[in-house]
C-alpha cells in the first residue's frame, strides 16, 4: 500500500489547517455561507436534509486497516455510530456537527487520509477496481498509476474550479469492474501492438440527467505521458466547458456537442506544447511508486480448491457465500473475499462501527492488512488464504456480514436517497430494503442469478440505476413518488445505458413490478447460463414492457 | 440660494453618504456659472468652503492658468507643491517665477518622509527599477497627508482632456462628500494658451524646448509633435502611472484613501495606476486602462498606434491564442474573475505566463478573495485587485490560509527539490 513521504503529510496537515481556518472564519462570521460553501465541498462537506455530511476519500479504493479502524472510531465519536459507503468508493458520515470537522480531519491526517476533492467541481477521487492488485485477469495494477494521478490532481490550481466536478476511474484488467466508461475519463489498462503497456483513454461518459457512454479520445496512451494528456484534456475543459447551464457543464455535453474528433483535435493540440514537458512520468518513479504496491509475502500454496458442495451440504448459507462472494486471485491458494454489506433488508453500504472495527481486525488477520471498497458499496478482503474462509466466514456471520449475495439480486447499489439527501425526490433504501426482502430467499436468488438491481433518488443518479440491469429511478410527479424502471443497462465494457420501458409506479407496487420482470427472464432465458442482461440483449424490450404494463 | 446655504452650513466631514440635499445644491450650483467664467466658480468655492479649500498644482507647463485665478480670488489660499526631489531645477525656478508674478502668500511645498527615503530610495534610483513605489513616497504618500483635512479642493481638470471628462461639471461631489472644483472644466486647449497670452503668464522654462507635460526628471522626455503630450512621462519605462492621485495639471484626480489603494503587489497595497475599461472608451487614445480582448482584437490597429501604456483585460472565454503576438505590447495583462467559481482564468494566466511568456505585471481583477489566491500566485498571476474587505485584511496581515507544499510544478513555482522527481520542472 501506499505509504505517505513526509511531504504527503506535510500537505494534508497543511490542508487542514486551512480549512480548520475556514470553518473557525464561517463559525465567527467572517465568511458567508455563500463564500464557505465551495471551500467546504473542496473539503468534501456538503450540507444535507439534516445536517452536514462528510465524505471522506478513500483513494482508489485501498485502506488498510488502521484507517478503517479509524473510520470506525470517527463513527463513534462524531456520528452516530454507523458510516456509509458509496459508489465512488468514499465514506460518508452523515452527522457530524461542524465545529468538530476540524478534529475529525485531523484524525483522518493522523492515518492518512483526507476529504480533499471529494465533492466540489474539482478532480474527485481517483476510483478503480477493487480487485486491483489480486485479480487474476489483470494486465497491470492500476494502483500505482492511480497514486501518482491523486498527487497530480490534488490541489492541482488550474483545475480546482472546473465547470463542473470531474471523475476519473481506471482499470487494469480485462473485465472493467470500475465502470470507466460512465467516468469524464475512464482509463483501460491495454497492450499495444508493440507489446507496451499503456492506457486506453476513454471521455465523456456519466450517468446522471444525460447517461452518456464515454467515447475512445486515444487507443494508446504511454505511461509517461499519460499525465500531460490528461492535463490537455482537463485544459480544455477548463476552458470550453460549459458554465452556462450547470446540467450541461459535464465534460460529456462538451464531446457531445462539439464532436470527438474535434474535442480529440483540441486536446491533441494542447497536447503538443505540453507533451515531453515536466509532466514526463520517468520509468523509475513509476517503479519507486510501483515497490509501494508490491505483492505482499504470499506464500508458496498448492491451488487447493474447496468443495463447495460437501460445505454446502453442511452449512448451506457458508456454500452460498463460497459461491459468489469469492474472486479468483492471481496467487494460487488465495482469493479475494467480497465482505457483502448488503444484509436482507439493510442500508446498502451502511456499516456501524463495531462492523468495521471486526472487518479491519479480519483483514490485518488475513489479508495483509489490506481492504478495498468497491463501486458496488461493500468491502473486499483482496488477499485471503482460501485455508482461512471459514475463519473469516465465522466472523462475518457474528457481525451480521455474511450474506452470500455478491452479485445477486439483493446485492443492490442504493444512493441515500430522500432520506438523506437534500436533492433527492424519493426514498431509496426503502425500496431497496422491501426488495431485498422480497428476494430474500436463497434459492430464489440462485434461480435469478446475475442481476444487478441499481436504485437512484433522483436523476443525479448516484445509484447508477441507468447503468443497473434493472435500474430504478425516483422521480417527483405532481407531487407524490414515483418510481420510473429502466432495463439493459450495463457498466462493463459491454457498456449500455438502461431503457425506460413506460410511465413510472408508486413505491408499494415497485417490489411486484421487479418480480414480473424477473418472471419473464427465467420464463424467456435460454438455460440457467444465460444471465438477465445477456437474455434482454436477445428478446429485446418487449417481452420486459409487456411484463410491467401488459399488452394494452 | 437656500440651497447653496444648506451645502455651506453643513458640516463637511460628516456624512458619508452624499445626502440628497447636498447634490441638490452642487446641481444648482452647477447651473450658476457661465462656461468660462472660472474665477467666479473659485470665489463661490471659497465661499461653501471657507478655510476648508486647498490648491494643488504640479507648477506644470500648464498650471498657471488656474494660479491666475486663484491669485484673483484669494492670494493666501494654500496652494500645495509636490518637491519630489526629483524635479527639474527649472521647474523649482518657475515656482519662485510664479509666486512673485502672481503674489501668491501661501505656497506649502510637501517633501516626501526622509525615513521612507532612507528605508526604501538610499541612492536614489527607485524612479529606475520600480517608479510606482517611488512615485508613492515621493507623491502620493505626502500629498494624503495634505489633503486629507480639506472638506474640498481644486483641479486644473479640463473637459477636452479625456472622453471621460467630457461631461466634467464645475462642481463634484465625492464618494465621501467632498468638494472637488473644476474652475477650468470648459477650457479647451486654444483657450488654455490664449489665457495665457492675454494674461502675459510667465511659461515653464522647458516647454519652448518641447517638453508639454512636465513631472519629474528622470521621467520626462521631450514630446513629438502631435503625440499626446503625456506620451512623454515614462517613456520606455514599464511604469504605469504615478500615484495618479496627483493629476499633472495641478490637480487631485480622486482623494486619498486607504480604501483606494487597491492593487496589492510585492507585499503592499499600493495606489492602482490603472483604471477600468468603460463602455465608449476610444482604444485608439485610452491610456493605463486595460482593453478587453474583444476590443482590442475589433480595433488591433488602433491599439497597436496608440501611444499610451495600456494594458490587456483577459475574461473568460477569451481565447488567449489570438494575442499571443501582441502580448509583449501591453503594460499589464489583468485576469477577469468575474466570479470566483469561474476557473477559466487559472488556465489562461498559465498559457499566458507559462506558455507565451510573459513578463510583465499579471493581474487579477473581479472577484478576488483570500481563498483563491494561492491559487492564482500557482499559476503565476502576482498583482491582485481585491474589494472584499476580509481579503484586504488577510494580505495586509499576511494571513492568508494557504497550503504551501503542493505536487504540481505550476506557474513560476518549483516543487522542492527531493520530492517529487517527476514533477519538478525540467531546468
Ligand atoms: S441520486 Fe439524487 S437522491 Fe440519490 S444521492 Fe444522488 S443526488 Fe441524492
Ligand atoms: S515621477 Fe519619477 S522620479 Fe518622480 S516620483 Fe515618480 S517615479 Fe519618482
Amino acid at each position: 500500500m501506499y505509504k505517505y513521504d513526509e511531504y504527503d503529510q506535510q500537505m494534508v496537515d497543511a490542508r487542514v489547517a486551512e480549512f480548520s481556518d475556514q470553518v473557525r472564519r464561517r463559525l465567527a462570521g467572517e465568511i458567508t455561507e455563500d463564500q464557505f460553501k465551495p471551500l467546504r465541498l473542496m473539503n468534501g462537506l456538503y450540507l444535507q436534509l439534516h445536517a452536514y455530511m462528510l465524505r471522506v476519500a478513500v483513494p482508489y479504493g485501498t485502506m488498510s486497516s488502521k484507517q478503517l479502524r479509524m473510520l470506525g472510531h470517527i463513527a463513534r465519536t462524531y456520528d452516530r455510530n454507523y458510516g456509509h459507503f458509496t459508489t465512488r468508493q468514499n465514506i460518508q458520515f452523515n452527522w457530524p456537527k461542524l465545529r468538530d470537522i476540524p478534529k475529525i480531519l485531523e484524525l483522518l491526517a493522523s492515518v492518512e487520509m483526507h476529504a480533499i476533492q471529494t465533492s466540489g467541481n474539482c478532480i474527485r477521487n481517483i476510483t478503480t477496481d477493487q480487485f486491483a492488485g489480486a485479480a487474476a485477469d489483470e494486465i497491470l495494477d492500476p494502483r500505482p498509476v492511480a497514486e501518482i494521478l491523486r498527487q497530480w490532481s490534488s490541489l492541482h490550481p488550474e483545475f480546482l474550479y472546473l465547470p463542473r466536478k470531474f471523475k476519473i476511474a481506471m482499470s487494469g484488467a480485462t473485465h472493467d469492474r470500475a465502470a470507466i466508461r460512465f467516468h469524464d475519463i475512464g482509463l483501460q489498462a491495454t497492450t499495444n501492438a508493440e507489446g507496451e503497456i499503456g492506457w486506453e483513454v476513454w471521455v465523456g461518459g456519466g450517468l446522471g440527467r444525460t447517461p452518456i457512454i464515454g467515447k475512445l479520445i486515444n487507443p494508446h496512451v504511454p505511461h509517461e505521458h499519460l499525465l500531460a494528456y490528461l492535463e490537455s484534456i482537463l485544459r480544455v475543459y477548463n476552458r470550453y466547458g460549459r458554465r452556462d447551464n450547470k446540467y450541461k457543464a459535464r465534460i460529456k455535453i462538451l464531446v457531445h456537442e462539439e464532436g470527438i474528433d474535434n474535442i480529440r483535435a483540441q486536446v491533441e493540440e494542447e497536447f503538443s506544447h505540453v507533451k515531453g514537458g515536466v509532466l514526463t512520468l520517468p520509468q523509475d518513479e513509476l517503479d519507486r511508486i510501483g515497490a509501494y504496491f508490491a505483492a505482499p509475502a504470499f506464500e508458496r500454496l498448492n491451488s487447493s480448491a474447496i468443495d463447495v458442495a460437501r460445505e454446502k451440504i453442511i452449512n448451506p448459507s457458508y456454500g452460498r457465500w463460497l459461491d459468489n462472494n469469492l474472486n479468483a486471485h492471481q496467487r494460487p491458494g488465495y482469493v479475494s473475499v467480497t465482505v457483502s454489506l448488503k444484509p436482507i433488508g439493510g442500508a446498502p453500504g451502511d456499516a456501524t462501527s463495531e462492523q468495521m472495527e471486526a472487518i479491519a481486525d479480519l483483514a490485518e488477520r488475513y489479508s495483509f492488512d489490506e481492504l478495498r471498497v468497491s463501486h458496488e458499496q461493500n468491502l473486499v478482503l483482496p488477499h485471503v488464504k482460501i485455508a482461512d474462509l471459514p475463519a473469516i466466514y465465522e466472523k462475518l456471520v457474528e457481525i451480521g456480514f455474511a450474506e452470500g449475495n455478491a452479485g445477486l439480486i439483493t446485492d443492490m447499489i442504493a444512493c441515500p436517497g430522500l432520506d438523506f439527501c437534500a436533492l433527492a425526490n424519493a426514498r431509496s433504501i426503502p425500496i431497496a430494503q422491501e426488495l431485498s426482502r422480497k428476494f430474500a430467499a436463497p434459492e430464489r436468488q440462485k434461480q435469478i442469478g446475475d442481476l444487478k438491481i441499481k436504485i437512484s433518488g433522483c436523476i443525479n443518479a448516484c445509484g447508477h440505476h441507468h447503468v443497473g440491469h434493472i435500474g430504478i429511478l425516483g422521480v417527483e410527479k405532481k407531487g407524490t413518488e414515483l418510481y420510473q424502471i429502466t432495463v439493459g443497462g450495463d457498466a462493463t465494457e459491454q457498456a449500455s445505458i438502461g431503457d425506460i420501458l413506460g410511465h413510472g409506479f408508486v413505491a408499494e407496487d415497485v417490489p411486484d413490478a421487479i418480480e414480473r420482470l424477473v418472471d419473464t427472464y427465467i420464463a424467456r432465458r435460454e438455460s440457467e447460463a444465460e444471465p438477465f442482461i445477456a437474455a434482454f440483449r436477445r428478446l429485446g424490450k418487449e417481452p420486459f414492457k409487456e411484463a410491467l404494463y401488459g399488452n394494452g | 440660494m437656500a440651497t447653496v446655504s444648506a451645502v455651506a452650513s453643513s458640516p463637511l466631514h460628516s456624512a458619508h453618504k452624499p445626502d440628497p440635499l447636498r447634490q441638490l445644491g452642487i446641481m444648482s450650483l452647477n447651473g450658476m456659472f457661465d462656461e468660462m467664467d472660472g474665477v467666479a466658480v473659485l470665489k463661490q468655492a471659497k465661499e461653501i468652503l471657507p478655510d476648508d479649500l486647498a490648491i494643488v498644482s504640479s507648477f506644470g507647463a500648464d498650471s498657471a492658468v488656474l494660479l491666475h485665478m486663484v491669485a484673483q480670488v484669494d492670494v493666501a489660499l494654500p496652494v500645495y507643491f509636490l518637491e519630489t526631489g526629483k524635479h527639474f531645477a527649472e521647474t523649482l525656478t518657475y515656482v519662485e517665477t510664479l509666486k512673485q508674478h502672481l503674489g501668491l502668500t501661501n505656497i506649502i511645498t510637501l517633501v516626501p518622509d526622509p525615513k521612507d527615503l532612507a528605508r526604501f530610495d538610499p541612492n536614489g534610483d527607485l524612479w529606475e527599477n520600480d517608479p510606482d513605489s517611488c512615485c508613492h513616497i515621493r507623491k502620493t504618500e505626502p500629498l494624503d497627508a495634505a489633503m486629507e483635512g480639506y472638506g474640498g479642493w481644486v483641479t486644473g481638470r479640463k473637459r477636452y482632456q479625456t472622453k471621460e471628462r467630457g461631461v466634467l461639471p464645475h462642481f463634484e461631489l465625492t464618494s465621501d462628500d467632498r468638494i472637488k472644483v473644476n474652475p477650468l472644466a470648459y477650457f479647451s486647449d486654444v483657450e488654455v494658451n490664449a489665457y495665457k497670452l492675454k494674461h502675459g503668464l510667465p511659461e515653464h522654462p522647458l516647454f519652448a524646448k518641447g517638453y508639454k507635460s512636465i513631472g519629474c526628471a528622470p521621467c520626462t522626455t521631450i514630446v513629438a509633435e502631435g503625440e499626446d503630450p503625456r506620451a512623454g512621462r515614462w517613456r520606455g519605462l514599464n511604469k504605469k502611472e504615478c500615484g495618479i492621485h496627483f493629476d499633472f495639471n495641478g490637480a487631485i484626480a480622486k482623494p486619498m484613501a486607504a480604501e483606494d489603494l487597491t492593487l496589492f503587489k510585492d507585499g503592499a497595497f499600493i495606489a492602482d495606476p490603472f483604471r477600468v475599461w468603460t463602455e465608449g472608451d476610444d482604444p485608439a487614445s485610452v491610456r493605463y486602462t486595460h482593453i478587453p480582448v474583444t476590443v482590442f482584437l475589433a480595433n488591433r490597429d488602433a491599439v497597436l498606434a496608440n501611444p499610451h501604456p495600456v494594458g490587456l483585460l483577459v475574461s473568460p472565454g477569451d481565447r488567449v491564442e489570438d494575442v499571443e503576438k501582441d502580448l509583449g505590447r501591453f503594460a499589464s495583462v489583468a485576469i477577469n474573475f468575474p466570479g470566483f467559481t469561474d476557473g477559466r482564468g487559472y488556465s489562461s494566466a498559465r498559457m499566458i505566463v507559462e506558455r507565451y511568456g510573459y513578463k510583465g505585471e499579471v493581474r487579477a481583477v473581479g472577484d478576488v478573495l483570500a481563498d483563491q489566491i494561492p491559487l492564482m500566485r500557482r499559476c503565476g498571476i502576482e498583482a491582485f485587485v481585491v474589494k472584499h474587505e476580509p481579503t484586504r485584511k488577510a494580505l495586509e496581515a499576511g494571513a492568508l490560509a494557504t497550503v504551501d507544499v503542493f505536487y504540481q510544478p505550476v506557474g513560476k513555482t518549483e516543487v522542492p527539490l527531493g520530492t517529487r522527481p517527476f514533477l519538478r520542472r525540467a531546468v
